[in-house]
């Protein structure tokens, strides 16, 4: 029989454990998006050495699992002599995994302005970085919302993996919360409605501010 | 009305890879003139007008704005510095058959971008000298819309704004009315004709004959890379010698004769 009060009890804990999902979920967002701008640079260089150091970075961020590159970091960092908590490891690798999609996100985005959108402000004589922040990556940025978005949302779930080097977010915590009351399903039932929650939101937030940012 | 610039253009020729678009182009443009470039599609007309301001780089030859040489410098030496090509492209407005304007921007922000970028000007002053110009082309009651909301013909005509308010000596128009419904190209014509009739130099590729006959005072004829004529716009347009712009007029006056 489910049972509809070990169901709602399994929500505080979880609620808790969710702060890590966030953590876990918008710092490796917040730190991808710098990172994959840095990438996107290289991506978009003249030089055929930095396209290549991007290609390679995308390629094997998007080539391999996120579970398997979770393990190398959590288990590379102490052979080179950096012993840091697991969340720590949880973030860098969720960063760079965000960081290999951002920049191919981003590299559409410019890639998908009119030729004419830069040559109207090279022929009034405006600045190279001046075509950069004031007509190319307003009109990129606003471009990529809805992907970026996206992107954020398949981050929350994927950071359900990061439960394996022991990081307390939602899976892990409703593992536990499963294993303590001997009733998974409730458990699974209540992180689901938590992952859900938090994605509809997120949908929800992608909806304002593409709708904020159209022209 | 600042001073209007003459262009020269010599020798010029350009590449593609190894397809030669423009070849041994000769070409005076005098100040406070129009000049139109016709000629079929794919005879070089964009290109050579997109070396004017070294949009596109020419490979041999030299085109002369007021006697200087704009992209090397010296002919067929060093490319000149990027500060010196943005202080000469800053002179010299263009207008484009997409209009290319930045679409995240009003009307009036659109036009004050180059204003507070390249001129420097303070926000509120750029905004002023913008309101200006979009009133000068009939647009002071759209200067708070984004490029989306007006018609083609706004559009190109707030595209025109952009580049006058920067003072230029000299206008590039890139087929300007190709782009617009028929109701719509009377107004940018307008427009341009008050333009030309306050002396600024112009050079005008464009496909509109009647433009053409009545606002220029020359016209030059490309085809397959060569200039194959420079006159008054009553000799080659009514009565040309060379056999290609023959033909070219008759199929144009067999188009628009339906
Ligand atoms: N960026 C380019 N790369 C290769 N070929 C080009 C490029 N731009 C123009 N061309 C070629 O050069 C020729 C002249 O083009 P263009 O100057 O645009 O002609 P027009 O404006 O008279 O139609 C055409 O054959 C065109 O295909
Ligand atoms: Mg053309």
């Amino acid at each position: 029989m489910f049972s509809l009060s070990t169901f709602l009890d399994a929500f505080w804990p979880l609620t808790l454990a969710a702060r890590y999902t966030l953590l876990v979920s918008g710092l490796g967002i917040a730190l991808g998006l710098v990172i994959g701008a840095f990438v996107c640079v290289l991506a978009l260089s003249k030089s055929r050495a930095a396209r290549t150091v991007a290609a390679l970075w995308v390629s094997y961020l998007r080539g391999v699992p996120m579970l398997v590159q979770l393990l190398v970091v959590f288990f590379l960092l102490p052979v080179i002599g950096i012993n840091v908590p697991a969340i720590v490891a949880a973030v860098v690798t969720t960063a760079i995994v965000a960081s290999a999609y951002i920049s191919e996100i981003w590299r559409g985005a410019i890639l998908a302005l009119p030729r004419g959108q830069t040559e109207a402000a090279i022929a009034i004589g405006m600045r190279p970085r001046d075509t950069w922040t004031r007509i190319i990556l307003p009109q990129a940025v606003a471009l990529s919302i809805p992907q970026l978005i996206n992107e954020l949302i398949l981050l929350v779930k994927a950071s359900s993996l990061v439960s394996v080097v022991g990081v307390m977010e939602i899976t892990r915590a409703s593992q536990a919360q499963a294993g303590v009351t001997f009733r998974p399903l409730e458990a699974y039932l209540a992180a689901a409605c938590l992952y859900l929650v938090i994605n509809l939101c997120l949908a929800a937030l992608g909806r304002w501010l593409e709708h904020r940012m159209a022209v | 009305m600042v001073e209007a610039s003459s262009v020269e253009i010599r020798k010029v020729n350009k590449y593609y890879g190894d397809f030669h678009a423009l070849k041994d182009i000769d070409l005076s443009i005098p100040p406070g003139k129009v000049t139109c470039l016709i000629g079929p599609s794919g005879s070089g007309k964009s290109s050579l007008l997109r070396c004017i301001n070294f949009l596109e780089e020419y490979d041999s030859g030299e085109v002369l704005i007021d006697g200087k040489l704009i992209g090397y410098e010296t002919p067929g030496g060093r490319r000149m510095s990027r500060r010196k090509l943005r202080q000469m492209r800053s002179t010299i407005g263009m207008v484009f058959q997409q209009f290319n304007l930045w679409p995240h921007m009003t009307a009036q922000e659109n036009v004050a971008e180059g204003l507070r970028r390249v001129r420097g000007l303070r926000k509120a002053e750029a905004m002023e000298r913008a309101a200006q110009a979009l009133d000068r082309v009939g647009l002071s009651d759209r200067m708070a819309n984004h490029p989306a909301r007006l018609s083609g013909g706004q559009q190109q005509r707030v595209a025109i704004a952009r580049a006058v308010a920067m003072d230029p000596r000299l206008m590039l128009f890139d087929e300007p009315t190709s782009a617009l419904d028929p109701e719509l190209v009377g107004e940018v014509l307008n427009v341009m004709k008050a333009l030309a009739a306050g002396g600024m130099t112009m050079v005008v590729v464009t496909h509109e004959m009647g433009f053409a006959a009545h606002v220029a005072d020359q016209v030059a004829f490309l085809d397959a890379g060569e200039l194959v004529g420079v006159d008054a716009p009553a000799r080659i347009l009514r009565e040309p010698e060379d056999p290609r712009i023959q033909s070219f007029l008759r199929t144009y006056h067999e188009r628009n004769v339906i």
